[in-house]
């Protein structure tokens, strides 16, 4: 697939994958969820890619679904079914990312609105220029937050905040966010990519299984009791244990260098 | 003999009930536990309610159980106290009452919300409060643990250290604090209390009713399920949002950039 409401990127390890619409702020439209849903899955089979980077082009980071988009209006009209565009596209989309084993760090250049705001936190990292600003839009035209935010957002701010955000649809500036919990970290408009591109880097250049498995010991938290948790980390550490990045970092770690992690 | 435990006005869609024992800082009566199970039936089912907003007269939210008086309940079958039997008819089909109402709740927590009191006030989805208030997991000092829910809000709302320590020290947390943690939405001035939380309900009550519902429903259940059945509910849920005449009219409102006027259908 060519891709034309996207931009793909790669350099040693990192790709980086840019929202590309501007003009309407990233609205996501069928064109371009598809291609990022397309993207995804070369991203997960590509072994040479070992961390991810997303970002929007221009003012906005990604505005959400394009309520404008003619291709919308059709599909839409001939179902009924706003349930089937997150079944086809989105769901899948949002799996993608949290199972994919390389970490995923979000660089939310502006407003992240409705389902663009789930992108940034189904992100393992996400870190917002200062200028930026989230919005749970969902409510205002009747619907309910989608794209896993119904899941994100109890466990990063907690049930009371997550209803207030859900239900009052405010948009919540970067600072606030971070005071929160919704994202890691804010920085100036300036050094955001930057930033951005300094962390995805360090982590492409990580022992990419260890930050796979740290993916997924967290997704298994959020529904496991301790006890259960405990035996998904010593499963996981014992299969950590036979890499040859664990073996290069205590070397590294022993001699006083610099590891040299290979993801393997 | 009380007269009126809950105070119930109908005004814009929103149901306003109002703790009335003031001179028992609104502690929770057999009456009046049964008083605010009768209203948020009739919440659920009268459809020209479509939000609630709950709140105390006087001085206090709630105090939490009448320890003095019908509170702690009665004498069970083995001759023991049975504080269990009250918590089964009373307190917590109160509780639930609230989670499950398709319907946005909003607590305007006006002074003191102590023990059981605090956790009515959790149970809410949008808590405001009032600057002077206080939230206070009292249980610890008569050796009970919170209940009417608080064991599930805490650690659900601040955090697992924080549930820990406010459940076992039964630290006494003021209105501020307790928005800084993410205990309750928003901290307001005393005096502007009523009128922001009334606001806020008239809003709601003026929404898409119908999506407010799905989002109690998503946020009731997001809590046990992992992150790929909540997706499959998000998927299910707005299939039927999207047949709903406020979402039509919510797009048709976006695309002209004028206000949306919601029906709640």
């Amino acid at each position: 697939m060519a891709y034309e409401k996207i931009l793909l990127a790669r350099d040693k390890g990192l790709a980086t994958l840019t929202f590309n619409a501007p003009e309407r702020l990233n609205a996501v439209s069928r064109r371009m969820i598809a291609e990022i849903k397309t993207c995804w899955e070369e991203l997960a089979a590509d072994d040479q890619v070992r961390a991810v980077l997303i970002t929007g082009a221009g003012r906005g980071f990604c505005a959400g679904a394009d309520l404008a988009d003619p291709d919308r209006d059709r599909e839409a009209s001939a179902t009924a079914d706003s349930g089937a565009a997150l079944e086809k596209y989105f769901n899948p989309v949002i799996r993608l990312m949290r199972t994919i084993p390389k970490p995923i760090v979000a660089a939310v250049n502006g407003v992240a609105a409705g389902v663009g705001m789930s992108f940034a936190l189904a992100s393992d990292i996400a870190i917002a220029g200062k200028s930026a600003s989230f919005l749970q839009a969902f409510a205002r035209i009747g619907l309910l937050p989608d794209g896993g935010s119904t899941w994100f957002l109890p466990r990063l701010v907690g049930d009371q905040r997550a209803r207030a955000l859900a239900m009052l649809a405010p948009q919540i500036p970067a600072e606030k966010a971070r005071e929160w919990g919704l994202i890691w970290d804010v920085v100036d408009d300036a050094v955001l990519m930057a930033t951005a591109t300094e962390v995805a880097r360090k982590l492409a250049d990580g022992p990419t299984m260890a930050l796979a498995r740290v993916k997924g010991a967290l997704a298994q938290s959020s529904a496991n009791d301790l006890s259960a948790q405990l035996d998904v980390e010593r499963d996981y550490q014992r299969e950590l244990g036979r890499s040859e990045d664990f073996k290069e970092g205590v070397a590294a770690f022993l001699a006083k260098r610099k590891p040299d992690f290979k993801g393997k | 003999m009380e007269e009126t435990p809950v105070l119930a006005a109908l005004e814009s869609g929103v149901l306003t009930l109002t703790l009335n024992r003031p001179q028992r800082l609104n502690a929770m009566s057999q009456p009046l536990i049964e008083a605010m199970i009768r209203a948020f039936s009739r919440a659920r089912d009268d459809a020209a309610v479509r939000a609630v907003l709950v709140t105390g007269t006087g001085r206090g939210f709630c105090a939490g159980a009448d320890l003095a008086g019908s509170g702690t309940g009665a004498v069970g079958v083995d001759g023991k106290p049975d504080v269990g039997a009250v918590m089964d008819r009373l307190y917590n089909p109160m509780i639930r009452a609230i989670r499950a109402l398709p319907k946005p709740v909003v607590a305007a927590v006006n002074g003191v919300a102590a023990g059981g009191g605090a956790n009515l006030a959790l149970a809410c989805d949008i808590v405001l409060a009032a600057r002077s208030a206080r939230f206070d997991q009292a249980f610890v000092r008569i050796s009970l643990i919170p209940d009417l829910g608080g064991t599930w809000f805490l650690p659900h709302t601040v955090g697992d250290a924080r549930a820990r320590a406010l459940a076992m020290l039964g630290t006494s947390v003021p209105a501020e604090e307790a928005e800084r943690m993410g205990m309750v939405w928003q901290v307001v001035d005393d005096a502007a209390l009523m009128d922001v939380a009334g606001k806020i309900a008239r809003k709601l009550a003026a929404g898409p009713t119908r999506s407010y519902a799905a989002i109690k429903d998503a946020m009731n259940r997001a809590g046990t399920h992992t992150l790929d059945q909540q997706l499959d509910l998000e998927r299910d849920a707005q299939l039927e949002l999207g047949r709903s005449a406020d979402f039509k009219e919510g797009v048709a409102a976006f695309l002209a950039k004028r206000p949306a006027n919601f029906t709640g259908r």
